[in-house]
């Protein structure tokens, strides 16, 4: 039932209970989805978002648990780069508007390199998919940013470099085992090399802050 | 309504399991027209075909420089990973470590202020040397100069030979001035030598010594005094 899936599609909720996806075509799909109010189509992404933290918040190093990634979207990546390149961006003392778009050509262009890197190396990894994942998985490293802004006359260098240490190690642990498991035994540590690449220049802008 | 799938949970390959009889449709990816090989992802993957054990040998090759063993490493393999993501970590390193360099020597840490034309001075630096110098050489080499070693060949060795600066710039984040000028002095010679030696057989067969090897070294000096002179040019001031 695709109300019990974690991840099914948010179309289908809230519909008859039985949904066959094979025999409904896609006038019907569409259709109930139009007629609801914004509310509670906002509330379905919304939780959709938060399901797939959930996720990643809890970095998991069995293979099977990435699998449930698959259903990617791109708008929890896309408010989790503006969240960052705010928070960088208001707390430089110049130029915000350099680095405010400096993370999000990282951010994007950076999953995008990323991604096709594993293609080439022939993985079997879908693009929007891996995309999608190292987007969400970037969370750890908001919240690092987060807390440091707020907290600024607190922490002393070294304590910042912890922190921001740690969310750099929960980030790139939390995308190992959706990206490791698409690739050949003998590629793990090339295809996982620039992940490691990307959330070190990520959090390496927290640290200066 | 009537129940179409009493399970309509998702098996292994995401097809929703039905109680009637399967019908297997296979998808079949079109062939896609040879109207435009070089768009293809598969073109591409001809120079990604390489394995971390690979990668390893490759670098360890490079940091023995005077060792001419880089054809026997690279075989008829040569690869593009490693020139790429080499120079994107020294690309990292120069930012970051230039930044933490200039960081460590500022007195008043609350106003530090952070450089973000290193990371765009250090791109357009780094893919210089480890793409469109090696190209430029390459071409030369294939069709003036008649080698039988393709451009590609050349751009995955000069790749490789930046890979001693990774661990050198590392070093260089010690903001003492002669401690910089020795460990970018030893990554100069590593770097050089290996070119060098590698190209050695070529220069010697067609006797072109000085037109190979003088732009390289030149080049290679040009890259660390970039370096010192930009990234790293803050030292402790020595009271007289």
């Amino acid at each position: 039932m695709t109300d019990n899936h974690p991840f099914g599609s948010g179309m289908f909720q809230g519909q008859a209970k039985f949904v066959d996806y094979a025999h409904m075509n896609q006038q019907e799909v569409q259709v109930n989805t139009l007629d609801e109010p914004v509310l509670d189509t906002l509330l379905r992404d919304i939780n959709m978002i938060l399901y797939k933290l959930s996720y990643v918040i809890i970095p998991r190093m069995k293979e099977t648990q990435g699998r449930k990634l698959r259903n990617w979207d791109l708008w929890g990546p896309l408010l989790l780069s503006l969240l960052l390149a705010m928070t960088l961006g208001i707390n430089s003392n110049q130029s915000s508007d350099t680095i405010f778009g400096t993370i999000f050509i990282i951010m994007w262009g950076g999953s995008a390199v990323i991604t096709v890197n594993a293609k080439l190396l022939g993985g079997q990894v879908s693009f929007f998919q891996s995309v999608c994942v190292l987007g969400y998985c970037v969370f750890p490293i908001n919240v690092a940013a987060v807390v440091i802004t707020f907290l600024q006359s607190y922490f002393g260098f070294f304590l910042r470099l912890i922190i921001v240490g740690v969310a750099f190690l929960w980030s790139t642990f939390s995308s190992l085992s959706f990206m490791s498991s698409m690739m050949n035994e003998e590629k793990k540590v090339i295809s996982v090399y620039p992940i490691f690449l990307f959330y070190m220049f990520l959090s390496w802008f927290c640290i200066f802050i | 309504m009537q129940n179409f799938g009493s399970n309509n949970d998702l098996d292994e390959k995401g097809h929703v399991m039905t109680d009637q009889p399967k019908i297997k449709v296979k998808f079949e990816p079109k062939p896609k027209p040879s109207t435009c090989p070089i768009c293809t992802v598969e073109y591409y993957q001809q120079f990604f075909d390489i394995e971390q054990r690979d990668v390893y040998m490759r670098i360890r090759c490079s940091l023995l420089s005077w060792k001419p063993e880089f054809y026997q490493c690279v075989g008829k393999n040569p690869d593009l990973w490693g020139p790429l993501w080499i120079s994107t970590t020294i690309i990292f390193i120069l930012f970051a470590g230039g930044n933490l360099s200039r960081f460590l020597l500022e007195e008043d840490k609350r106003h530090f202020k952070y450089e973000y034309n290193y990371m765009y001075v250090a791109v357009l630096i780094v893919y210089a040397m480890a793409f469109i110098i090696p190209i430029i050489l390459g071409v030369i080499m294939k069709y003036i100069l008649k080698s039988e070693l393709g451009v590609f060949e050349i751009v995955c060795m000069y790749g490789y030979s930046l890979s001693v600066y990774m661990f050198v710039l590392v070093l260089c984040i010690i903001p003492y001035n002669e401690a910089q000028w020795f460990f970018l002095m030893c990554g100069l010679a590593n770097s050089t030598i290996f070119l060098l030696v590698n190209l050695w057989d070529f220069m010697k067969k067609n006797k072109q010594t000085t037109l190979i090897a003088v732009p390289i070294i030149s080049f290679n000096l040009a890259l660390i005094l970039c370096f010192k002179f930009y990234f790293f040019r803050l030292i402790y001031a020595v009271d007289d």
